[in-house]
Formats: C-alpha cells, sequence, structure tokens
C-alpha cells in the first residue's frame, strides 16, 4: 500500500497557530490525490463546517475532529497535578498557542469523529468543557471523555501529548500508565498511539519508544504529521503567527528546529515510516470508518408554541387573517388573494415554525412596547406586513413575494428585525426565557486580519519595539494585506511611510502573506441560533469576551446546517426616535406627537425638509453622498424615499443609475423603454431599473416567466457567470419572449438592460422598510428638531456625523445650545426653553463617573449648588472630574472672589486640589466655612467672559473635555483670517456658478475613497464649516499631491473648481489642499484634537456621488486653472 | 557496565521494539544501523551539543555528493579528495533556524551516513545549494 490519509491537522482556525486555510489544505490533499483529509483544530470546530463542504466539493472525504487539552492520565488522583511532583517526574506541558490558558494545564489529545454520534459527542464535550470551566482554562476531564467516547476515535497526541511528553522525558512508566488510562475512555479499538516524525535528531527515538509503549498496551499505532501549514515555504507564517499567539517574538513559543510540518505526500510519510508500515496503514483504516454525513440541505427549526388541536400552519394562518383585518380596512380582494398564496408557499416550503418564531419575538416586543422593524426582502411578504414584522405595504409598493421566498428554491427565509438598539437586551433576555438557555446562543464572527492588523502582527513576532510597530500600522488605509506592496507604494498618504525602508521588507512580506488569516473568534452583532435540541448536539459553544455564550460556528455555517439564525439587531435610530417622542410629549402633551410610524407619508413639510438636503440626524439620508442626492432628486413622496436609499448603493451607483434617473426626472432626456410593458414596470423608476423587483416583473411581463422562474433568472443573472452560461441564459429568455410574440430585436434589448442591471439592482422592500424610519425620523426632525437633535446626541455613536457636527447643525437651525452648567445639565442632553434651546449634558464629559452623576441629581433636586466649595463637599467629586467640570465651564458664574466677580476657571483649577485635600480632611459633617488663602492663579486673560478665557482656549477645552464645540464653531474664531484669505462659506456656494474656481476652509467630517468603476481612487471629503457643510472631491492625481495633507491634518483650505448644476449637485472639485491651523485673532491656537478626526481615509460609501467621478472629472479638465 | 549496561538489561523477551538485531547474517551495516538507531544508546556525538545541525566533531567543509534518487539520500561523497561510498543512511534530519535573520539564517538537511570510513554527518545547505560535511563522529 502506498496511500496515506493525514488524521492530524491544523488550519488557520488554530487561531495564531496554523498558517493554511481549509481549503488550501484540501487542494493540497486533492494534488496529492488523497482521498480523505482531517482537520483537528486546537479545542474547536471553527473551521469544521467550511471544511467538510468544501471536502465534499472537492471530492475528498473529510474527516472532523479536534486537538483537545485533558487533564492528566497518567498520574494517581493524589499526585494529580503537575505542580506537585518533584520536578524531575514534572512533563514539559505545551506553549500557551492556540490553546489559551489551558495550553499549559493539560496535555494533547487528538479526537476524530466516525459518525454523527461521534460528531455531536465532540460538540458536547467541547461545549461542556468551555462553558463550564468559565474563567478557568478549559480542559477536558477524564470523565467527560468518557462520557462522550462514543463515535469518536483517539489519538495520543502530539510530544505535547502525555505519552509522548513522557517519552521525551524519559519517563516511559507514566507514558505507559497515561495510554492505559486514556484507552480505556474509548470503545476497544477506538484508540490509537499517535505517531509523529518531524525529522529532528530525536524523531526516531520518539517514535520508537512510542511504538514500544504501544506494543506493551497492546494498541495500534498510526502516523500523522502535526501539519500546521499545507507548503514548507509557509513554515515562516506559522513561527510569526505562533510568536504572536503566544506574545513573545521569533523564534517563538515552540523553537520549532525545522520546516517539517507541511502536508507531505503519502511517499514521503511512507519512507519516514518505513520502519512501522502499520502506522500508515492505519490512517486508511481510520479514514475508512469515520462516515460522518451532517445531512446538510435540511432544515430544523425551533419548536413554535401550538396549542393542542392545533398545527404550526393553523396558528399561522390564522394570526395572519387577524394581522390582515387590522392592516386593511378595508380588505382588498387583491391583499386577500395575495395572503392565501403566499400562506400556501410558506405551507409548502415547511416553513410555518419558523414565521411563528420570528411573530413571538415581535409580538414580545410590541407588547414592552420595545420599538422594532423588519428589514430586507422580508418586506417582500404580505404575511410579515400583516404580522407586524414589516411596516411597507408590499401592495402599495409593488414589492414581489418571490423575492423574499422563492417557491423553485427551498432556501431558509431570513427576517432581520431591527430593534431599539437600549432595549435590545430585554429581547434577547426574553428569547433566552422562551426557548430555554440550553436552545439559545450567539453566533460568532471570525475576526480576519487586515493590512493593519497583520503588520502588526509580523512586526510584533520580529522583536519590534511597541513605538515602532505603532508608527508601522499608523496612516495605514484600511486595505486586504494582500494590497499592501501597491499600497505603500502607490498611496499618498503612504509616503514617507516607515515600512517603505528596505530594512522592514520583510515586515511587508509576511503582513501581505498573513492577509486574512483568523486572528480570534468575535459575536456576531445580534444573531441568535435557536434550536429545538440542546444546541450543544449541534455545535460547540464557548464563552466570548462579552460574557455570553456563543457558537463556534458563523453564520455561512449555521445556514449551511439548515438551523435557524435570528438577526435581533439593535438600531439605536430606533431609540432616538422613541426618546424624541417621549421628549416632545413631555414638552407638548401626550396625545399631540401621534406614533410616527403611523403616520401617513403625505406631508409636504417632511419631504421639503428632505429636499433640502436639511438632513443631519436622518436614518438613511443623512450621508454627504445623500444630500448631494436628495438636493437633485427634490423628494415630493414616499417612493421618492424609497428610490434615494436605493439609488445611493454601491450596485445602482457602480452601474450609474443616478445620472438617466435624475436626467429623465428632470425631463432632461426622454424616456424610452423597448417594450411597452416596461413602460408600465418602471414607470416609477423613469425606465430605469433600480429595484431588483423590476427584474422579475420585466421577466414575467416580457418573456412570461413566472415570478419563481424569473427570480432564478435574477440570481442566475447576478452571480458571476461565464460568458457560456450568460448566454445560455439569454437564449432562453429571447426564445420565450419570441413566443409570446415579441420581436427578437426587442426581446435582445430587453435582455441586454435586464444583463446589465439585474446584478446591481438594490431590494425594494429593503428600501421600503428603511424608508418607513426615515420618514419617521424626518418628521420628527420636522417638526421637534431640538428634541430630535438632543435624542440623536443622546443616543451617541450613531449615523454619519460626530456628535459635534451634530451640535452645529443644531446651532444653524436657530436653536441655542447651552453650555454645560452643574445646576442645570443632567447626564443627557436636554431641551429646554419650550423647545427653543438644547442644554448639554455631561454624561460624555472626559473622566466624568457614573457615581457622581447619580450625587449630582441628587443633591441638586435639594438645592442649586452655590460654588465650587459647595459643589465638592456635597458631591465629593473626584479631581479629574471636577477638573473637567471646571475647564468645560460648568461652574462658570457660581460664587463671588475678593474681587467681588465670581472666580475664573484659572482660579478654580488652581484652588481645586487644595479644596480636594481641606474637605477630605473635614469630612461632610457640618457646614463649615472653609478658609483658604486666594489661588495663585492668573488674572482673567479675557475680562470680556466669565470664565476669565478667551473663546480659543474655551473651544479647546471643550473639544477636548466633550468632543463638542459650544462656545462657536471652531472656524468662526478665525473669520477674520479666512475672509481675509478669500474663502467662500458653505452656505454661500449654492449662489455661486457652476465651474467658478473658489478656496474654502472646513474642518474635517469624513474623508472616504469607495470604490469606483473605473478603479480609480477618488477621495470624498466631507468638511464642515461656520455656515454648513462642504463636499469635495478629490481626483486621484489631486488625491497623490495631497492625500497625506488629507490624513495627517484636521482643518483645510481648499481650492478649486466649483460644481454647481442640477445634474450631479453642489461639490468642490479640489485641485490644492492645504492644511489650515486655527487660531483666533489673538493669535491663539485652538486644539482640534478630540471631536474631529483625522487618520486614514475611510472604505465605506459617501461623498458627492461616485458614479459621476468620470464625467465629473472631464467636465473639471475643461475649466481652465 | 559502562555504556552497554543498556543493552545488556534489555530483555529481549518482552514486548519491545522488533529489531532484526541479533537474526541479520547477511551483511554488518543492518546491524551497526539499527545498533545506531537503538533509542536506549546513547551516541557519543550526542555528548557534543548539538546546535546548528553540528554533531561529533565540530568540522564543516564543502564536499561533493552523487545524489542516489531512488533512496532520495546520497550513495556516496567526496571529501579532501577522498571518496566514501555511503553503505546506509543512519538518520536524516531538517534544521531550519533564524530565518528571520539573514546572518544567522540557517536551512539545511542533514543525513548521518555510515561509511567504511566511519559515521559522517552530511547536509545539504538549501541557500547555498552546497553539500557539507558537519560532523565526524567517529
Amino acid at each position: 500500500m502506498t496511500a496515506f490519509v493525514h488524521l492530524h491537522v491544523h488550519s488557520h482556525f488554530s487561531f495564531m497557530d496554523g498558517a493554511a486555510s481549509p481549503g488550501a489544505l484540501l487542494a493540497r490533499a486533492a494534488a496529492y490525490g488523497m482521498g480523505a483529509l482531517a482537520l483537528t483544530d486546537h479545542q474547536g470546530l471553527y473551521g469544521a463546517i467550511r471544511f467538510y463542504r468544501t471536502a465534499l466539493e472537492a471530492g475528498i472525504k473529510p474527516i472532523v475532529g479536534a486537538e483537545v487539552v485533558v487533564e492528566a492520565a497518567g498520574l494517581e488522583a493524589a499526585e494529580s497535578i503537575e505542580g506537585d511532583l518533584p520536578p524531575d517526574l514534572r512533563l514539559a506541558l505545551s506553549p500557551p498557542v492556540g490553546f489559551g490558558r489551558a495550553a499549559g494545564a493539560g496535555f494533547h489529545l487528538t479526537l476524530l469523529a466516525k459518525d454523527v454520534t461521534g460528531y455531536r459527542n465532540l460538540c458536547r464535550l467541547l461545549a461542556r468543557t468551555h462553558v463550564r470551566t468559565g474563567d478557568d482554562p478549559s480542559v477536558v476531564t477524564l470523565a467527560d471523555l468518557e462520557q462522550c467516547s462514543e463515535g469518536l476515535i483517539g489519538l495520543s497526541g502530539c510530544p505535547c501529548g502525555e505519552a509522548g511528553a513522557a517519552v521525551l522525558a524519559g519517563l516511559g512508566w507514566r507514558g505507559e500508565r497515561a495510554l492505559r488510562r486514556l484507552s480505556r475512555c474509548f470503545a476497544p479499538g477506538d484508540f490509537y498511539v499517535e505517531l509523529m516524525h518531524l525529522m529532528t535528531p530525536d524523531s526516531p527515538r520518539y517514535v520508537s519508544a512510542l511504538v514500544a509503549l504501544a506494543e506493551r498496551c497492546g494498541l495500534p499505532v498510526v502516523a500523522t504529521n502535526n501539519v500546521h501549514y499545507a507548503e514548507r515555504a509557509h513554515f515562516r507564517l506559522h513561527d510569526v503567527l505562533a510568536s504572536a499567539g503566544a506574545r513573545t517574538s521569533l523564534p517563538g513559543p515552540y523553537e520549532r528546529s525545522n520546516a517539517e510540518l507541511f502536508l507531505k505526500p503519502a511517499g514521503e510519510m511512507r519512507r519516514l515510516f518505513a520502519d512501522v508500515p502499520q502506522a500508515c496503514d492505519a490512517t486508511l483504516e481510520i479514514a475508512e470508518r469515520c462516515t460522518l454525513d451532517l445531512g446538510l440541505g435540511s432544515f430544523h427549526f425551533p419548536s413554535a408554541d401550538v396549542p393542542k388541536g392545533e398545527t404550526a400552519y393553523s396558528v399561522l394562518s390564522k394570526a395572519a387573517w387577524h394581522g390582515l383585518e387590522q392592516r386593511y380596512r378595508p380588505v382588498t380582494p387583491e391583499a386577500v388573494r395575495r395572503l392565501q398564496y403566499e400562506l400556501g408557499v410558506i405551507q409548502d416550503l415547511g416553513f410555518p415554525e419558523y414565521f411563528l418564531t420570528v411573530k413571538d419575538i415581535v409580538d414580545f416586543a410590541k407588547r414592552e412596547n420595545i420599538r422594532c422593524s423588519g428589514r430586507g426582502s422580508a418586506g417582500d411578504s404580505i404575511v410579515t406586513y400583516v404580522l407586524g414584522i414589516t411596516d411597507a405595504d408590499p401592495i402599495a409598493h409593488d414589492l414581489l413575494f418571490e423575492r423574499f421566498l422563492n417557491p423553485e428554491r427551498r432556501q431558509m427565509p431570513d427576517i432581520d428585525v431591527d430593534f431599539d438598539s437600549r432595549r435590545r437586551d430585554e429581547v434577547i433576555a426574553y428569547i433566552y426565557d422562551r426557548f430555554g438557555h440550553d436552545h439559545v446562543a450567539m453566533v460568532a464572527t471570525v475576526n480576519t486580519m487586515t493590512a493593519r492588523s497583520a503588520v502588526r502582527t509580523a512586526a510584533k513576532a520580529l522583536g519590534y519595539s511597541p513605538d515602532e510597530v505603532n508608527s508601522f500600522s499608523r496612516y495605514l488605509p484600511w486595505v486586504s494585506s494582500h494590497r499592501l506592496p501597491e499600497v505603500l507604494a502607490t498611496y499618498p498618504e503612504c509616503r514617507d511611510h516607515p515600512l517603505l525602508k528596505p530594512e522592514h521588507a520583510l515586515v511587508v512580506e509576511l503582513a501581505t502573506e498573513l492577509d486574512h488569516t483568523p486572528m480570534h473568534l468575535g459575536t456576531h452583532l445580534g444573531g441568535f441560533i435557536i434550536t429545538r435540541e440542546p444546541i450543544e448536539t449541534w455545535m460547540p459553544l464557548q464563552w466570548a469576551a462579552k460574557g455570553v455564550v456563543v457558537s463556534q460556528y458563523d453564520k455561512d455555517d449555521i445556514e449551511a446546517l439548515g438551523l435557524v439564525k435570528m438577526d435581533i439587531l439593535g438600531l439605536r435610530t430606533h431609540s432616538a426616535i422613541s426618546d424624541t417622542v417621549r421628549m416632545a410629549r413631555e414638552r407638548v402633551g401626550e396625545d399631540a406627537v401621534p406614533e410616527p410610524f403611523e403616520l401617513p407619508h403625505d406631508d409636504p413639510r417632511v419631504y421639503a425638509t428632505i429636499a433640502a438636503a436639511d438632513t443631519v440626524g436622518m436614518f438613511q439620508l443623512e450621508s454627504s453622498g445623500q444630500r448631494n442626492l436628495a438636493l437633485r432628486l427634490k423628494e415630493r413622496d414616499f417612493e421618492d424615499i424609497i428610490a434615494a436609499i436605493s439609488l445611493f448603493r454601491p450596485g445602482p451607483l457602480e452601474a450609474e443609475m443616478i445620472v438617466p434617473f435624475i436626467r429623465r426626472r428632470h425631463g432632461l432626456e426622454p424616456v424610452i423603454v423597448p417594450h411597452p410593458a416596461m413602460g408600465e414596470i418602471l414607470r416609477s423608476s423613469y425606465g430605469v431599473i433600480v429595484y431588483q423587483e423590476q427584474v422579475l416583473q420585466v421577466a414575467q411581463a416580457v418573456a412570461g416567466f413566472t415570478l419563481a422562474e424569473a427570480d432564478s433568472l435574477r440570481r442566475a443573472m447576478t452571480k458571476g457567470r461565464s460568458r457560456e452560461a450568460m448566454e445560455a441564459i439569454r437564449v432562453h429568455f429571447v426564445e420565450r419572449a419570441c413566443g409570446l410574440g415579441v420581436e427578437r430585436a426587442v426581446a435582445e434589448e430587453v435582455f441586454r438592460q435586464l444583463e446589465g442591471f439585474a446584478a446591481y439592482g438594490f431590494c425594494k422592500a429593503h428600501a421600503a422598510c428603511f424608508a418607513v424610519v426615515s420618514y419617521a425620523a424626518a418628521w420628527l426632525k420636522t417638526y421637534y428638531p431640538a428634541e430630535f437633535a438632543a435624542a440623536i446626541l443622546n443616543n451617541e455613536p450613531m449615523g454619519f456625523y460626530s456628535p459635534r457636527l451634530v451640535l452645529d447643525d443644531v446651532r444653524r437651525h436657530n436653536i441655542d445650545v447651552l453650555p454645560p452648567h452643574i445646576n442645570a445639565s443632567s447626564a443627557e442632553f436636554t431641551v429646554e426653553r419650550d423647545g427653543g434651546a438644547v442644554r448639554v449634558g455631561l454624561g460624555s464629559l472626559l473622566d466624568m463617573t457614573s457615581r457622581l452623576l447619580k450625587v449630582m441629581e441628587a443633591e441638586r433636586s435639594v438645592r442649586p449648588f452655590a460654588d465650587l466649595v459647595d459643589f465638592l463637599k456635597r458631591t465629593r467629586a473626584e479631581e479629574p472630574a471636577a477638573r473637567s467640570l471646571i475647564r468645560v465651564g460648568a461652574l462658570d458664574g457660581l460664587g463671588v472672589t475678593d474681587a467681588g466677580r465670581p472666580p475664573t476657571r484659572d482660579e478654580m483649577l488652581a484652588l481645586l486640589p487644595e479644596l480636594k485635600a481641606v474637605i477630605a480632611r473635614q469630612g461632610v459633617a457640618g457646614d463649615d466655612t472653609l478658609l483658604i488663602a486666594p489661588a495663585r492663579a492668573r488674572g482673567p486673560v479675557d475680562t470680556g467672559h466669565v470664565s476669565g478665557w478667551t473663546p480659543a482656549m474655551r473651544l479647546s477645552a471643550e473639544l477636548e473635555c466633550l468632543g463638542l464645540a459650544i462656545t462657536a464653531h471652531p472656524l468662526s474664531l478665525a473669520r477674520a483670517d479666512l475672509e481675509r484669505r478669500g474663502v467662500t462659506w458653505a452656505h454661500d456656494l449654492p449662489a455661486r456658478e457652476d465651474r467658478a474656481r473658489i478656496r474654502v476652509c472646513g474642518v474635517r467630517e469624513r474623508a472616504q475613497t469607495p470604490r469606483t468603476r473605473s478603479g480609480k481612487r477618488t477621495c470624498f471629503l466631507t468638511m464642515e464649516d461656520p455656515t454648513g457643510l462642504i463636499d469635495v472631491v478629490v481626483f486621484e492625481d489631486a488625491l497623490n499631491r495631497y492625500g497625506d495633507v488629507i490624513v495627517k491634518n484636521r482643518a483645510y483650505l481648499v481650492e478649486g473648481v466649483l460644481q454647481n448644476n442640477c445634474e450631479r449637485g453642489i461639490a468642490l472639485i479640489a485641485d490644492r489642499i492645504e492644511p489650515y491651523t486655527v487660531r483666533d485673532e489673538g493669535r491663539q491656537l485652538v486644539r482640534l484634537r478630540r471631536g474631529v478626526g483625522a487618520g486614514p481615509l475611510g472604505p465605506t460609501l459617501g461623498g458627492a456621488g461616485a458614479e459621476e467621478i468620470d464625467e465629473a472629472k472631464e467636465a473639471a479638465r475643461e475649466v481652465p486653472a | 557496565m559502562g555504556r552497554n549496561r543498556a543493552i545488556k538489561a534489555f530483555d529481549p523477551r518482552t514486548s519491545g521494539q522488533s529489531l532484526d538485531l541479533f537474526t541479520a547474517t547477511d551483511t554488518r551495516a543492518p546491524v551497526i544501523v539499527e545498533l545506531l538507531k537503538s533509542p536506549w544508546i546513547v551516541r557519543a556525538s550526542e555528548l557534543v551539543p548539538a546546535v546548528s545541525g553540528l554533531a561529533g566533531k565540530r568540522r564543516e567543509y564543502e564536499i561533493e555528493v552523487v545524489w542516489d534518487p531512488s533512496r532520495g539520500a546520497p550513495r556516496s561523497f567526496t571529501a579532501e579528495g577522498r571518496r566514501h561510498a555511503v553503505d546506509a543512511v543512519v538518520q536524516s534530519w531538517a534544521v531550519e533556524r533564524a530565518w528571520w535573520d539573514p546572518r544567522r539564517r540557517l536551512s539545511r538537511r542533514c543525513y548521518r551516513v555510515l561509511t567504511r570510513g566511519g559515521l559522517y554527518d552530511l547536509a545539504y545547505d538549501r541557500i547555498a545549494d552546497r553539500w557539507l560535511l558537519v560532523g565526524i563522529v567517529d
């Protein structure tokens, strides 16, 4: 026999201790013609499902297993702890890589699942070990191993296994005892002594000693190679990962002496074990015995609450018909037909339990007044609408059920629901109570390396100092690390980057190879798995850093297993809307403010607000790109909001849908469609295929497809098909259309358009669900702007803009911004003067404590604070918090000094340490007057203000302590200087001519470089000056010159050509950018450190409209500089 | 007793490693090879701290090696003008050290071979693409 199967294989899911992806390992095994391959990652099955699926696709038999840490088996109970033994009897324990703290607490053991029983036992064993041990190292006990060993094959482990370690330590007796004890945990014939010939000078001795032990114990032997990388060349990555994982520098914790842990071909393995061929034969025999079938492709729903005598379907349909009466008044025949049809499909596909599960959770939220809304393609269904899961009427908005659930494809439906993020925990607690703690777990995510983390990992392993590591990762953009060399060579912000020095080339080389290597398991934002059987029979579980039990599988794995995953997402907009409604009702009365989700969508004032791009804080409509679009689109009705949300998405942007949409809307170009049916279907989008639902309708109308067939067609067109596959789809479409009497040329043209847009269209149901929330936000901003702004600020971080900008926006709406004050501010932002002012809250103040906030509120309700002494005595405020309060002016104007005026901030700051000391000595008893010598502080710098500080000083302190500009916008202090420099203010831009050459100044709000169709890099820079927002487009040539200026500064002077027309909106095409240092008229510096961003350019979407880049660039070129 | 103590103490009747140690009659080589491979023998060469793939006497110079592709091992080598035919490969191991430091880096595949003249450690240096004699054990 010459074949061999690797049974001890680590992928990169042995976090920081494996350098190959499961795919790479399988590809190598396939290249060697191996019929099977095992995956045995450390302490878990993190990569097992994707390995299993890829292996089946590659025609290789997958063997699922894990390498666990098990307690010592070769010791008597009395001497059970290694550390209690005399030093010469102790064994070397494994280094702390991949296993966390379990590494040094036990010995390695390799487990392989023979069948489903074995798989379930392995999951149970891992789940029990991880979950039960809690904060202790996750070490498998022999008792658990005995209980859960059915269906499992055990291998005695690597040199860090007890037998191996004993042999290396020359303690054969202990190895023998361990082997005998471990073998008793497994069924006879299911435990093997694992031999590894790792090509070290010790290896032959190690192997022969273990063979001898095996024979003595009557156990079979099996050969493995402890594979940690697919190819020899990748040993460097393994060393780097292991070093970084153990927080040491190279050579790392293993101090491996060679590079032999790769997936060796069968011949090489056989040569190594020429003396013990039975060890290689055993690999084949084990592979033969492992016949795990996970039965992927079937669905497993949690148990729904079904009364006796009912079925899940009957309960669902009763609830749906009841809901129909509530939602449709009067009930229309169309709604009845549609509901009947959808219920039938849901029943045919076997999904009623899934809908009932979602309804159960949503019903709970509604009962408890927790704001929630469904999103995504679920909005296409009338069932979800009548059950109250989604809020957009699918009939009114032409939403198609088949886009959500295709009767032709039995795919797990996915209903995502957003909940008020502040009360999401209540929903989660309900899910645990309702379905049982043993049946619910959170979905994991695998955090992988990007360029920055890869550089940091490589540099740490290579022994660079923390300062050097920081200097390497600073200013690196958010890109994949395989792009690192290109990015360093071409990106302007990387000019003079330390990684460009030849002596650091190895860091770049290694980081590039580390691309997408998993680092650790994270927790999905809101994904929950709910199962009918105990969840530990489905997947291993463990504690996440957040203190919740999390699955070892990510969402794709869960989906592959056919389990129900519910996304319980927290949406801060819901919290903000709830807060706004609460504050507004407190001010104007309970009945005066309607429920914003139930409003008719017909208020012209709301649309006027949106069309004026006054959208800061509005869900989905606030980004700079959306504001630019609003100025061109001029929203008039709810369909326009849906269109706006859909158009400013990567797909529609890439397909350049916005320009024809806008031009046709304004009558600048005619609407021409190849087929009359398309005119009707595409009426709302002026002949442009914006929505995925429209693709279905067109295919139905022109080629006679059923909607289910049409959805399959759309999916086929969306995925990257080969030219031949697309041609086959085209022929099929055209033939069907011609069969219906459509002219061939027309059919061809319709297909060409579908082909061009199908992949880029946006799901209208998703946009419609969002639009309901957007409209509610817009309505609240229109009618209750102060409450809305306060609610937004109280729920930060949220949305597109910084709190500083939101506060500036408040000021621009003629609402006063009241400074924080110990006698007036609470933790949160509040509304005063009947909606005319917003009072800054103290919750986000630097160094503020929740204890102090509580005490302040309690004491203030007794009587206001008289001065600093009174405040300190009554609240015992911590010194750093008191210092911040003084610096932001929360004590301005309190008390009187000998000079007959309130103390200045400098005086209070000077007095503070002494006061604190005296108060500490005195205790709190009595109202003794403190006699303290006047502090030696400088006099008022600015006698015009009670604080004694100049505006620049006040502003710097506000930005530093609160991240907000309360006194004024930073640039308003430099107004005279900027006007001298000929700067145009943001609110004057609409009045300037298209293609005028102008200069603007602003502080940075956002800088983004989204993907563009041309592949070129363009930066969309959103800046703000005292009068509003300025959108700046920096094309590649300007970006190459000024990229580092953008990245390394926070305020800029930008010169360029103004673009101001209804097609493209208002934006400045920059050709010169210089940093601007903000100083007030007294030349005093304003420090923008907190509150104004700096750093790398963001990758996400934004800016003035990515789709017009090429055109705008041409336009800009035509203007003489 | 000396170092043969382990051999003398070894009880061939119990189930230990199956060796053809005392049954081989055709040549001396297999016996010697097995002896050298035996786990219970401490070799003189290992009394020298084994670092950087060196063992035994610390000598290191370039040699010429004739490769035997069928065995995947050297067939003979020429050192200091003298040709040595390899009777058996006793052991082989690989060394990969300090790859991150070009000055200290070592990447070798070592073979301990038995010739009529004694036991030699040969190493193929992957970086320099050359063969070295890195140790003479006896």
